[in-house]
């Protein structure tokens, strides 16, 4: 029999500028609370799933968000893809369009943090050696007595992955919305930068 | 010949899939390669070019920047819409100046073209310029 934590799962995020649209996509163990998050994300902490369910199949979500000092706003897709092995594969295709990654582990479970580095390779090898900056959240941070991964691994692991470390309680909806917001602004910031570079290209 | 142009022969974009107003679509058929039209992520992304008129098209030229593949697709009728595949192209990544690729178009006429960037080789791409070799 498989224990659900061996199971792995994804769920992917469209961010979209008001001008812009922007992939995401988030990857981790089943249960470690990515549904929770992307639906707190989703609906600016109003709401957590108190009827949870393993993600069956792929479910789309919208949401905005503005990036502070600029005129622009994100329009987010949040895609949450199944926690079964079969499902992830099906997914897995739409990872070649990933532009951030948002890799989330349950922090009351040792094994789906030592799981992050096999999430890393597979997206990895689906980038193209495309420059994808990402978040790393350890979630359920409300469970602190049954907390198996300290903040300080989790933080090193994330900045040798060149990823930004967050924590979050989906459930008490702390932070939720620091890792989104990270993701949106880094996304806005690497337009920027592109459109300063493609300017000053010359003719071909 | 390449036109000076294709905005100056009555050619606009009627379509296209994102837009930055700093870089409007409209900078693709103003026949300057400075102005461009920037996708903000995401692919597929595309635009179409309607013609004043039924045109006979040999190929088209298309300068931009991190395109990877490119499907063409025409019409002949008043919409945008009901179009079939012309062709397709992969193109060539480059470094430091724009990419900029012919193709042929086999003397197609066509009233619109709808040009279909499936993948890029970064999140966002750009489209300078398109011309046409009648």
């Amino acid at each position: 029999m498989i224990s659900p934590c061996t199971q792995n799962s994804i769920i992917s995020f469209c961010l979209c500028l008001s001008f812009c649209v922007y992939v995401r996509v988030s990857v981790g163990d089943a249960a470690v609370g990515k549904s929770a998050l992307s639906h707190i994300f989703h609906s600016d902490g109003s709401l957590f799933q108190k009827n949870y369910s393993m993600t069956s199949g792929v479910e789309l979500l919208m949401k905005c968000v503005n990036i502070p000092e600029t005129n622009d706003s994100v329009e987010l897709y949040i895609i949450d893809s199944a926690g079964k092995q079969t499902l992830v594969e099906a997914c897995e295709k739409m990872w070649g369009d990933l532009s951030l990654l948002c890799l989330v582990f349950d922090l009351t479970s040792e094994q789906s943090f030592a799981n992050c580095s096999h999430w890393m390779e597979r997206v990895r090898a689906h980038c193209q050696g495309r420059h994808v900056p990402g978040v790393l959240v350890g979630n359920k941070s409300d469970l602190s007595a049954r907390r198996e991964v300290q903040a300080s691994i989790a933080q090193d692991w994330a900045q040798s992955q060149g990823l930004e470390y967050h924590e979050t309680s989906a459930k008490e909806m702390e932070n939720c919305d620091a890792p989104l917001l990270a993701l949106a602004r880094t996304f806005h910031a690497l337009y920027q930068e592109r459109r300063e570079t493609i300017q000053n290209l010359s003719p071909g | 010949m390449i036109d000076s142009s294709l905005s100056s022969s009555g050619a606009k974009v009627v379509v296209a899939t994102c837009g930055d107003e700093n870089h409007p679509p409209e900078n693709i058929t103003d026949g300057n390669t400075k102005t461009f039209w920037m996708s903000t992520g995401m692919f597929p992304q595309e635009f179409i070019i309607r013609f004043a008129e039924p045109t006979k098209i040999s190929a088209v030229t298309v300068d931009s920047c991190n395109v990877k593949h490119l499907k063409i697709e025409k019409n002949t009728s008043q919409n945008a819409s009901q179009f079939e595949p012309v062709t397709e192209k992969e193109f060539e990544h480059t470094e430091g100046h724009l990419q900029s690729n012919a193709i042929s178009l086999n003397g197609s006429s066509a009233t619109h073209l709808r040009f279909i960037i499936t993948s890029g080789y970064d999140h966002f791409v750009s489209v300078h310029r398109v011309s046409v070799q009648n």
